[in-house]
C-alpha cells in the first residue's frame, strides 16, 4: 500500500516537473518585460525531441548512448527517496539522505563522461566544469542534512520530514541547500542554461552533442533533479508549514534570483559556494547550541 | 734488584729512540731495547724457573732482538731511504713530551701497585705511540708499533706474571708477521711514490 | 639467545584471518595478471625472479599480519620492505626506478626506526616480545609514556602507509614499479600498516586519549584532501592512482580514529561501528584499487605510455579493459550500488551518529570531518572522470594509442574477477558487515555480542532508522534505466540515430588535437586550489615578425610543495651537518693515531683520576 501511494506520488511528480521549470521561466519573463513562451513549453519542447531524428557523433562509445537513461534514473530513484505526500516508509529501506546525494553523483558521473566522449572541447570543458562546481557543492549539501538530521536523529527522509516545530539550524540550512540547488540545477548566478555561448556554458555544454531522445532524456533527468532539489528543501529540509506556500515560495525566489545577479565568472562561483558552506556550518553550529 | 737495572735500561732506550735522529739509530735504539726486556725475561724466568717462561725469553730474543731489527735493516737498504726521519717536533721538545708521559704513567700507576715494572711498560706504551704520530716516516710507524707491543707484553708480564702461553706465542707470531707484512707495504709505497713520507699520503677520509 | 626469548609464534584471531583475506584477494589476481603482463617484456630468467620475489613477497605481507611477538612482526615488515624495495626497482635500467627504489627504501627504514623504538620501549616494560605480554605491560604503562609511544607508531606505520606529510614516496614508487605489484603494494603493503595501527595502538596499547583520535583524525582529513588535489592534478595515470591511494589511506583513517574517539568517550557501539567502517572502505580499497592499477597496467602494456594526454579512444579497441576500469572507477568515487559506496555511506554515518552522540565542539568538529570527507568523494569523482574520460574516450591522442589492442586473457580475467569481486562487495554489504563487526570486537576487545548493523541480508541500518541498501539501488537504477531505455531507443516507438561527426562549429576535419586534454579538465582546480598548489607556468614564443607566432610552447607546473618546504630543508640540513663533521678527517694518518692516543690519555687521567 505504501509503496503503491509511493509510486503515484514519483509519477506525479515528475509529471509536475517540467511544469516548475516553465512556471520559473515564466516568472522570469515577466519580470523581464517578456511576454516569454507559456508555462507547458517544456512539455511541448520534450514531445518535440522525441519526434526528432537523433544524430550521433561517430566518435563516441557505448558511454554516450547509455548516458541519458542512467541520469533519468539516477534522478528518479533519488525522487523515490523524498517523502512529498506519502509517509516514507516503502522505500526507506532502499537509501537515505546520504544515498540520495550518491545516487544523484551517479547520473552526474555518466554525463560528464558522455561530454568528454564526443572527443569536443565543449563537452570535455562542461564536464570539467560541471564536475568542478559539484564538487564544492557536496560539502554544503552533507551539512545542511546533517543539520536537519540532527533534529531527527537520524538522516531517514521521513524522520526528518516528520519533525515538529520550526528550528532557526534547518532555517540557515535551508538557505545553504538553496544555494546548492542553484549550482546543481545550474541557473544563474552559477550557470546560464540560456546560453550556448562556449565561455558561459556548463551544464549545456556537457550536453551539447545530444540531440533527438537522448536529449529529451537528458532535459527530463535535468527537470526531475531539480524536483528533487526543490522536495528536499520544501518537505524534508523545513517540512512544516503549509506545502503549497513554501513551494511557492522557494519558485519565486529561484526565478527572483536569476533575474537579479548576474552570473558569476566559473571562479567566483567557489567563492559563492563557499559562502554556502559558511552557512551550512553556521547551521551544524547552531544546532550543536541547541537552536 | 738486577731487575730494576733492566727497567731502568729499557725505559733510557725509550727516551733515546724519542730523541733519535735518524732511521738507523731508531732501529738501533729499538733492538738494545728489547736486548734490555729479554735480559729482564731471563731474569724472571730463571726466578719462576718455568720453562715456558724460558721459551717465550728465547723466542723474544729471536724476533726482536735479531730477526725484526734485520728485516726493518734490510727495508731501509733496499729502499735506500733517506737517513732523516722526518721528525715533525724536534728531539728536545720530544725528550720533554716523553717525560710529561712518562710523569702521567707514574701518576696514574703509582696509584694502582707499587710495582715499578707496570709503570714503565705503561710509558713504554704511550711513548711507543708518541712516535708513531710524531715521526713521518712510514718507517718510524713500525717502530712505534713495536715498542707499543713491547710494552703491552711487560705490562702483561709485570701484572699476572705473563700472558697464557698459547697467547705469548700467538702475539709472536702477530708481531713477526705484522712486521713482514709492514716492511712490504713500506717497500710498495716507495716503489709507488719514491717516498715513505706518511704525511703526504691524505686520501683517507670521507 | 635464551635470554632474549624469541619464539615464532603465530597469531591468528578475526583482526589476522581479515587481512589475510584482503591479501589473498588482491595477489592471487595480480599473480594471474603478472603472466600476461610478463611475457614479451623480459626474458625468462627474469620472469622467475620476478615471480620468486613476487611470492616471497605476498608471504612476508601474511607473516606481517599473523605474527604473534613483536620481533616476528619486524623482522616481517623488514623483509616486505626490502622485497617490495627490489620489485619496485625491477626495471633497473630506468633512472627513475632506482631514484624511486631509493627513495621508497630511505623513507621506509626511517619509519621502521619508529616502530622499532616504539617496541623497545615496551619491551623495556615486559622482557618478552609477544604480543600478549605487551598487552599485559601496556596496562600498567604511566601515560606520557603511552603517549610516546603512540607518536612513534604514528611516525612509523604513517610513513607506510603514507600519511601526509611522510607520502612523499608513494608518488614515486607506486607507478614505476610493475603494475601488478603497483597493485599489491597500493592495495594490501600499505594496508598492513592501518594493520599495525589498529593492532598496536588499539588493540595493544589501547587508546589513552581522546587526542590520538583527534590527531588521527586530522592527519586522515588533510590526507585525503591533499591526496585528491594532487591526484586531480596528475596527468601520468599511475602517478595520479597512486595519490588517489594517499586519499583512500585518508579515508580509512577517518573510520579508524573516529573509533579510537568513541573508545576513548565511552561509547563502544559507536566506536565498533567506525572501526567497521573503516575496515570495510579498507577492503573495498584494496579491491578496486588493485583493479585500477592492474587497468592502467593494461593499458601500458597496449599502448606503451602512461601519460594520458597521448591516450584516448581505448574503449573501443580495448573494450574489457574498459568496461572492467570503469567499475574500478565507479566504485572509488563511490557510485552506488559498489562496494566505494557502501563504505564511505558507512563513515558518513558513522560522523553522523558519532556527532548527534556528542556535544559542542566534537559536534562540529565531526561534522566538518563528514564535510570535507564529503569534498574529497566530490573531487575523486571528478579524478576519475577525467583518468577514464580522458584515457579511453573519445579518439586517440597518438599514433601509439590508435594501435592498441585488447590485453592477454590471463589479464582481461584477473581485470574481470577483480571487478565482479567489487560488486559483489558492495551487493553483500550487509553479510560483509556482520563479520566485520566480529573484527572490530577482536580488535578494540569490546563485546560485540548484541550489535547488529544491518536489518536483513540486503539492507545496512547502523542505528535508529535510516538505512541503505545497494542491491536495491541497483535494482532501482536498472529497472528505471532499462524502461526509459526501451521507451526511448527500442520497442515499436523506435527511430533510426544516424551518425555524424562531432560539432566543431562548423569546420571539416576535426582532428584530435581539438579534444580536451587532462591539463585542461584540472584547470578549474589547478586554480581553485592555487593557494596550495603554487601553479607557475613557463612560455616560449619563436616569432616570425612581430604579427606572427611560429610557434608557441607552453608548460603549466605545480610546486611539489611537500619537497620543497619540507623535504628539501631537512635533507639539505643534513648535509649540512654531514659535511661539517668531515672536517675531522684530514686523512693524515697520525692525526687519527692521535685522536686514538688523546683518546687512552685521557682514559688514563680520568680513570685514575676516580
Amino acid at each position: 500500500m505504501n509503496a503503491a501511494l509511493t509510486i503515484i506520488q514519483v509519477l506525479s511528480l515528475i509529471a509536475v516537473a517540467p511544469l516548475v521549470s516553465g512556471i520559473i521561466r515564466k516568472i522570469k519573463n515577466n519580470i523581464r518585460m517578456r511576454k516569454g513562451a507559456g508555462i507547458f513549453q517544456p512539455y511541448y519542447d520534450l514531445a518535440k525531441l522525441f519526434c526528432k531524428e537523433e544524430v550521433v557523433s561517430d566518435r563516441t562509445s557505448w558511454i554516450f548512448r547509455a548516458a541519458p537513461s542512467i541520469a533519468l534514473a539516477s534522478s528518479v530513484c533519488a525522487l523515490l527517496l523524498v517523502p512529498v505526500f506519502a509517509p516514507q516508509a516503502a522505500f526507506s529501506r532502499m537509501g537515505d539522505l546520504l544515498a540520495l546525494i550518491f545516487i544523484l553523483s551517479l547520473g552526474r558521473f555518466f554525463m560528464a563522461l558522455a561530454g568528454l566522449d564526443a572527443g569536443s572541447a565543449f563537452g570535455g570543458m562542461g564536464s570539467s566544469r560541471e564536475m568542478f562546481i559539484s564538487a564544492f557543492a557536496e560539502p554544503v549539501a552533507l551539512l545542511s542534512i546533517f543539520a536537519a538530521s540532527f533534529n531527527a536523529g537520524s538522516t531517514d527522509p521521513g524522520a526528518v520530514s516528520a519533525v515538529l516545530g520550526l528550528r532557526l539550524s534547518t532555517m540557515i540550512a535551508a538557505i545553504a541547500l538553496i544555494g546548492v540547488a542553484i549550482a546543481e540545477t545550474s541557473r544563474i548566478p552559477v550557470d546560464n542554461r540560456e546560453t550556448h555561448l562556449e565561455l558561459t556554458m556548463i551544464h549545456e555544454a556537457m550536453v551539447l552533442e545530444y540531440s533527438g531522445r537522448s536529449l529529451a532524456l537528458v532535459e527530463l533527468a535535468s527537470h526531475i533533479k531539480q524536483m528533487v532539489f526543490f522536495c528536499l528543501i520544501v518537505s524534508v529540509v523545513i517540512p512544516q508549514g503549509d506545502f503549497a506556500l513554501k513551494a511557492a515560495a522557494i519558485i519565486a525566489a529561484i526565478g527572483l534570483i536569476e533575474v537579479s545577479v548576474a552570473k558569476m565568472r566559473l571562479f567566483r562561483a567557489v567563492d559563492f559556494l563557499s559562502l554556502a558552506f559558511v552557512l551550512s556550518a553556521m547551521a551544524v553550529i547552531v544546532s550543536a547550541a541547541g537552536f | 734488584m738486577l731487575m730494576n737495572i733492566f727497567l731502568f735500561g729499557i725505559l733510557i732506550m725509550a727516551f733515546m729512540m724519542v730523541a733519535a735522529k735518524r732511521v738507523s739509530a731508531l732501529i738501533d735504539g729499538f733492538r738494545v731495547q728489547s736486548f734490555f726486556l729479554f735480559m729482564l725475561m731471563f731474569v724472571l724466568a730463571y726466578s719462576a724457573d718455568s720453562t715456558e717462561l724460558y721459551i717465550v725469553t728465547a723466542l723474544l730474543f729471536a724476533t726482536k732482538v735479531i730477526l725484526i731489527p734485520a728485516m726493518l735493516r734490510r727495508v731501509v737498504k733496499r729502499i735506500k731511504v733517506n737517513e732523516d726521519l722526518g721528525l715533525s717536533v724536534n728531539p728536545t721538545v720530544s725528550i720533554f713530551a716523553a717525560i710529561a708521559l712518562a710523569y702521567l704513567a707514574y701518576a696514574f700507576t703509582g696509584m694502582i701497585a707499587g710495582i715499578p715494572a707496570f709503570f714503565v711498560s705503561l710509558s713504554i706504551t704511550l711513548i711507543g705511540i708518541f712516535i708513531m704520530i710524531f715521526r713521518m716516516k712510514a718507517i718510524a710507524q713500525i717502530v712505534g708499533l713495536l715498542v707499543m707491543e713491547s710494552g703491552v707484553f711487560l705490562t702483561a708480564a709485570s701484572i699476572s706474571g705473563g700472558m697464557p702461553f698459547i697467547v705469548e706465542i700467538a702475539i709472536f707470531f702477530d708481531v713477526f708477521l705484522a712486521v713482514i707484512i709492514l716492511g712490504i707495504f713500506v717497500y710498495k709505497i716507495n716503489s709507488l711514490f719514491t717516498h715513505i713520507d706518511i704525511d703526504k699520503l691524505t686520501e683517507l677520509k670521507g | 639467545m635464551e635470554y632474549l626469548s624469541i619464539g615464532f609464534s603465530l597469531l591468528f584471531d578475526p583482526l589476522s584471518l581479515f587481512f589475510l583475506a584482503v591479501i589473498a584477494l588482491v595477489s592471487v589476481p595480480s599473480a594471474v595478471y603478472s603472466v600476461g603482463y610478463l611475457r614479451g617484456d623480459c626474458s625468462r630468467k627474469k620472469k622467475i625472479i620476478a615471480w620468486a620475489l613476487m611470492a616471497v613477497f605476498v608471504l612476508s605481507m601474511a607473516l606481517v599480519v599473523t605474527a604473534g611477538n613483536a620481533f616476528l612482526f619486524l623482522v616481517a615488515w623488514e623483509l616486505m620492505s626490502l622485497l617490495s624495495y627490489f620489485l619496485v626497482v625491477f626495471d633497473y635500467k630506468h633512472e627513475r626506478s632506482v631514484t624511486a627504489g631509493t627513495i621508497y627504501i630511505v623513507m621506509t627504514h626511517i619509519g621502521t626506526a619508529f616502530i622499532t623504538a616504539a617496541f623497545l620501549i615496551i619491551y623495556k616494560y615486559t622482557g618478552s616480545f609477544e604480543f600478549a605480554a605487551f598487552k599485559q605491560a601496556c596496562l600498567v604503562m604511566p601515560s606520557n609514556i603511552k603517549n610516546i609511544i603512540f607518536l612513534f607508531l604514528l611516525a612509523g606505520f604513517g610513513t607506510k602507509a603514507g600519511i601526509v606529510p611522510l607520502h612523499i614516496w608513494l608518488p614515486y614508487a607506486h607507478p614505476q614499479a610493475p603494475s601488478h605489484i603497483s597493485s599489491i603494494m597500493s592495495g594490501v603493503m600499505i594496508k598492513t600498516a592501518v594493520y599495525g595501527l589498529i593492532r598496536f595502538v588499539i588493540s595493544i596499547l589501547g587508546v589513552n586519549a581522546v587526542w590520538w583520535g583527534s590527531l588521527v583524525l586530522v592527519l586522515a582529513v588533510v590526507s585525503c584532501l591533499v591526496g585528491v588535489i594532487y591526484a586531480v592534478m596528475a596527468s601520468d595515470l599511475k602517478k595520479l592512482l597512486a595519490y588517489s591511494s594517499v586519499e583512500n589511506i585518508g579515508i580509512i583513517l577517518l573510520g579508524v580514529g573516529a573509533s579510537m574517539v568513541f573508545t576513548r568517550m565511552g561509547k563502544p557501539e559507536l566506536a565498533v561501528f567506525s572501526l567497521c567502517a573503516g575496515l570495510f572502505h579498507l577492503l573495498s580499497h584494496a579491491v578496486f584499487k588493485g583493479l585500477l592499477f592492474l587497468g592502467a597496467g593494461a593499458v601500458y602494456k597496449a599502448t606503451g605510455t602512461r601519460n594520458m594526454e597521448h591516450l584516448g579512444g581505448l574503449i573501443k579497441t580495448m573494450p574489457w579493459t574498459a568496461a572492467t576500469f570503469l567499475v574500478g572507477a565507479m566504485a572509488i568515487s563511490a557510485l552506488p550500488p559498489l562496494s566505494g559506496f557502501v563504505s564511505e555511506w558507512l563513515t558518513l554515518q558513522a560522523f553522523f551518529l558519532g556527532a548527534l552522540n556528542t556535544a559542542g565542539s566534537y559536534k562540529i568538529f565531526l561534522s566538518i570531518c563528514a564535510a570535507m570527507l564529503a569534498l574529497t568523494g566530490g573531487l575523486a569523482a571528478s579524478c576519475f572522470v577525467k583518468a577514464f574520460g580522458i584515457t579511453f574516450l573519445a579518439a586517440p591522442r597518438s599514433a601509439r594509442a590508435a594501435a592498441a589492442k585488447e590485453v592477454s586473457l590471463s589479464m582481461k580475467s584477473a581485470l574481470v574477477f577483480m571487478s565482479l569481486l567489487t560488486a559483489a562487495i558492495g551487493l553483500s554489504a550487509s553479510y560483509i558487515l556482520k563479520i566485520l563487526v566480529t573484527v572490530s570486537g577482536c580488535a578494540s576487545s569490546i563485546d560485540t555480542a548484541g550489535m547488529d548493523f544491518s536489518l536483513n541480508n540486503f539492507t545496512l541500518a547502523p542505528a535508529g532508522s535510516a538505512a541503505v541498501s545497494a542491491p536495491l539501488i541497483a535494482l532501482a537504477v536498472v529497472f528505471v534505466a532499462g524502461t526509459a531505455a526501451a521507451l526511448a531507443y527500442f520497442g515499436p516507438l523506435k527511430k533510426r540515430a544516424s551518425e555524424g561527426s562531432t560539432w566543431g562549429c562548423g569546420y571539416y576535419d576535426l582532428d584530435a588535437r581539438t579534444e580536451y586534454t587532462a591539463t585542461a579538465f584540472s584547470k578549474p582546480f589547478r586554480i581553485a586550489f592555487s593557494f596550495f598548489l603554487l601553479p607557475y607556468s613557463k612560455t616560449e614564443k619563436i616569432r616570425e615578425s612581430f604579427y606572427h607566432v611560429k610557434s608557441f610552447k607552453y608548460e603549466v607546473f605545480t610546486t611539489p610543495v611537500f619537497r620543497r618546504y619540507i623535504y628539501d630543508p631537512v635533507l639539505k640540513l643534513i648535509i649540512g651537518t654531514a659535511r661539517t663533521v668531515r672536517k675531522i678527517q684530514p686523512g693524515s694518518i697520525h692525526v687519527y693515531i692521535a685522536y686514538i692516543f688523546i683518546t687512552i690519555l685521557a682514559l688514563i687521567i680520568f680513570v685514575g683520576r676516580l
